[in-house]
């Protein structure tokens, strides 16, 4: 009994309370990331976190979805992703608004899978979508946008992060032409990752088809035009407008500067029946998840009873916070005191551009600085005659008086 | 590398791809050894794909079995052919025929397995019904003490099987050894593994 009492104040498999100061760091985080989507034009919508379990169709979503009832005994989901519900907001509140749809998103997702296996059940996204546009300058726009947002939160590439590209139709469309009986079962293995299997239905399939085994194993940086001219050899059909597509695109992200950033990879196809163009994850040294994923689906709004092309991606923002380069805490200064005197010294150092907190106590100096070191706090202060002494937190540090508007210039610099 | 059966084919395998794997030949205890510019991991073999989708490990060489038991989200790469063995459904001898027909009555059949997944999936597949009883080890014992009717398990041989009196009803699927790397080092370190799977032999696919 006692052991199930004490569980249920526990949070529940997957999930955890966020303390600063990582709370703090993943808000910045975010606000940085959808300070740059703000910058290419990207505004920000909130969807529920509940939607009717029938907007969401995948069967591997759907299986991963934490699953309630509302008062009419309707399924609902949890929302294991963003694009489908931005896909369904698209078509219901935007369908007369002019395209593309520029939007973003900063929200948590929930997946009851992938608990145990190194994932949570509760993880934020950060991510963008253009709705209701075919040009792969969108394409490439969203790539760019992707490799510029990992740059300004201080990561670099290649040293830090890669960002591998695909082309799911390139691969497709030569299956269909060349072997159109084993291109489903050659596809989901593919998407599976599992090329022993490609290798084994290839056996099975003409000699001429050498590009079902190849193919999948075109891989290389993006500025090494190898790739790309092995690629050619199988391009006829649809696979050569997925390859000038791919070409296109390529074109648009060097002009940009970000081609050392890429990889290609043909073999990248993600998940099964679900990109139909560009798809692309991103890799960093030392996780061996994706930070970030994303790509053209061209098909997924067509369900809600709408015919648009989509292209976007989702950054999982704890895996970014995980391989980002260690930031000291903010600036902050305790000021300690239950005086009037002490409250309108915060205000004033406030308003001289100073974060404070004010513990309006009359604590001990060792006391004051056992508590301004558990909050982060570098710097910590009394009202004094003449202004107030000011001591940093760190051992051994001294207090010396210091006149108040001289305060700034030592907390902040 | 995984432990046992299939180590020492793991090893002449990475050997023969010209890996420093002599520091692994020591008969200790030590689960980390360090070579040249190598790390070895050691690890039972169900860890193996753990190790290689969490990135701890870039590559690992791991049955087939436990890729379909666990569908870890990793590249598989290459079959090296070594290992080969089979998944097989068992039963005591005396009473395989009464499993087969209530197997086949579609009756309820308790399995003790260690590949709980597989075992499901299997029945899933014909349409029957199992109750399956997950064991870590020892699962040829659970018939014959009467925990189960029949087992879902991996055999090279078959000498376990035959000298426990269980005779092979079906076989499930083959298996053999695979080369696999986490997504992430497969690309952001291709060259490496791209040099690694040309160097490795593998089977007349491969």
């Amino acid at each position: 009994m006692q052991r199930g009492a004490t569980r249920k104040f526990s949070t529940t498999p997957g999930t955890r309370d966020i303390l600063p100061p990582e709370s703090t760091r993943l808000l910045d985080v975010q606000a940085k990331i959808l300070e740059r989507f703000r910058l290419h034009g990207f505004r920000e919508v909130i969807t529920p976190a509940l939607e009717y379990s029938e907007v969401i169709e995948e069967p591997r979503l759907r299986d991963a979805s934490f699953k309630l009832f509302d008062p009419d005994n309707q399924m609902l989901l949890l929302r294991p992703e963003m694009t489908t519900p931005i896909a369904r907001l698209v078509a219901q509140r935007l369908r007369n608004a002019p395209t593309p749809h520029k939007l973003s998103y900063g929200l948590p997702v929930y997946r009851r899978t992938g608990v145990g296996h190194g994932q949570s059940a509760e993880f934020h996204q950060v991510g963008v979508e253009v709705v209701g546009s075919t040009s792969l300058g969108e394409d490439a726009g969203a790539i760019a946008l992707l490799i510029e947002t990992l740059e300004s939160v201080g990561l670099r590439a290649p040293r830090d992060f890669v960002l591998v590209l695909g082309q799911s139709a390139f691969y497709e469309g030569y299956l269909r032409r060349i072997a159109p009986e084993a291109a489903s079962e050659l596809l989901v293995a593919l998407a599976a990752k599992d090329l022993v299997r490609v290798d084994e239905i290839s056996a099975g399939v003409a000699n001429e088809a050498s590009g079902v085994r190849e193919i999948p194993r075109l891989v290389g940086p993006a500025t090494d035009a190898s790739i790309l001219e092995r690629a050619a050899r199988y391009a006829e059909g649809e696979a050569a407008a997925a390859l000038e597509n791919l070409r296109g695109i390529l074109a648009h992200l060097n002009a940009g500067g970000h081609l050392p950033s890429v990889m290609l990879d043909l073999g990248l196809i993600g998940r099964h029946n679900y990109y139909t163009g560009a798809v692309y994850e991103v890799y960093a040294a030392g996780l061996g998840f994706t930070v970030a994923n994303g790509g053209r689906y061209d098909n997924l709004l067509r369900r809600f009873g709408e015919l648009l092309p989509a292209t976007g991606f989702a950054i999982s923002l704890e895996r970014l916070l995980s391989v980002l380069p260690h930031e000291g805490p903010a600036p902050l200064l305790v000021l300690v005191g239950s005086t009037v005197e002490a409250t309108r010294l915060a205000a004033e150092l406030r308003s001289s551009g100073v974060p404070v907190l004010h513990l309006a106590e009359d604590l001990t100096p060792e006391a004051a600085v056992g508590y301004a070191r558990s909050v982060d706090a570098s710097w910590i202060c009394y009202p004094a005659p003449e202004g107030l002494k000011l001591a940093p937190t760190e051992p051994g540090g001294e207090f010396e008086p210091i006149l108040a508007e001289k305060v700034a210039g030592m907390v902040l610099s | 590398m995984p432990k046992g059966a299939i180590f020492d084919d793991a090893l002449s395998a990475l050997g023969g791809a010209g890996l420093p794997v002599e520091v692994l030949r020591e008969n200790g205890r030590r689960l980390f050894y360090q070579a040249e510019d190598t790390e070895f991991i050691v690890s039972r073999p169900s860890d193996v794909p753990v190790f290689v989708e969490h990135g701890a490990a870039d590559v690992g060489i791991v049955g087939k079995d436990v890729l379909e038991e666990q569908r870890p989200n990793v590249m598989e790469l290459r079959d090296l052919g070594t290992g080969a063995c089979r998944m097989i459904l068992a039963a005591p001898r005396e009473r395989a025929d009464e499993v087969q027909r209530a197997i086949s009555h579609a009756e309820v059949v308790r399995v003790a397995t260690k590949f709980p997944n597989t075992a499901r999936g299997y029945f899933a597949s014909l349409g029957r019904q199992a109750e399956i009883i997950e064991l870590h080890g020892s699962v040829e014992l659970a018939p014959l003490v009467g925990l189960s009717e029949c087992i879902v398990d991996l055999t090279a041989t078959g000498t376990t099987l035959h000298e426990n009196d269980l005779v092979i009803l079906d076989e499930i699927t083959r298996s053999t050894a695979r080369l696999i790397a986490n997504r992430g080092s497969y690309r952001l370190r291709h060259e490496e593994v791209a040099a690694l799977l040309d160097a490795i032999h593998g089977s007349p696919h491969g």
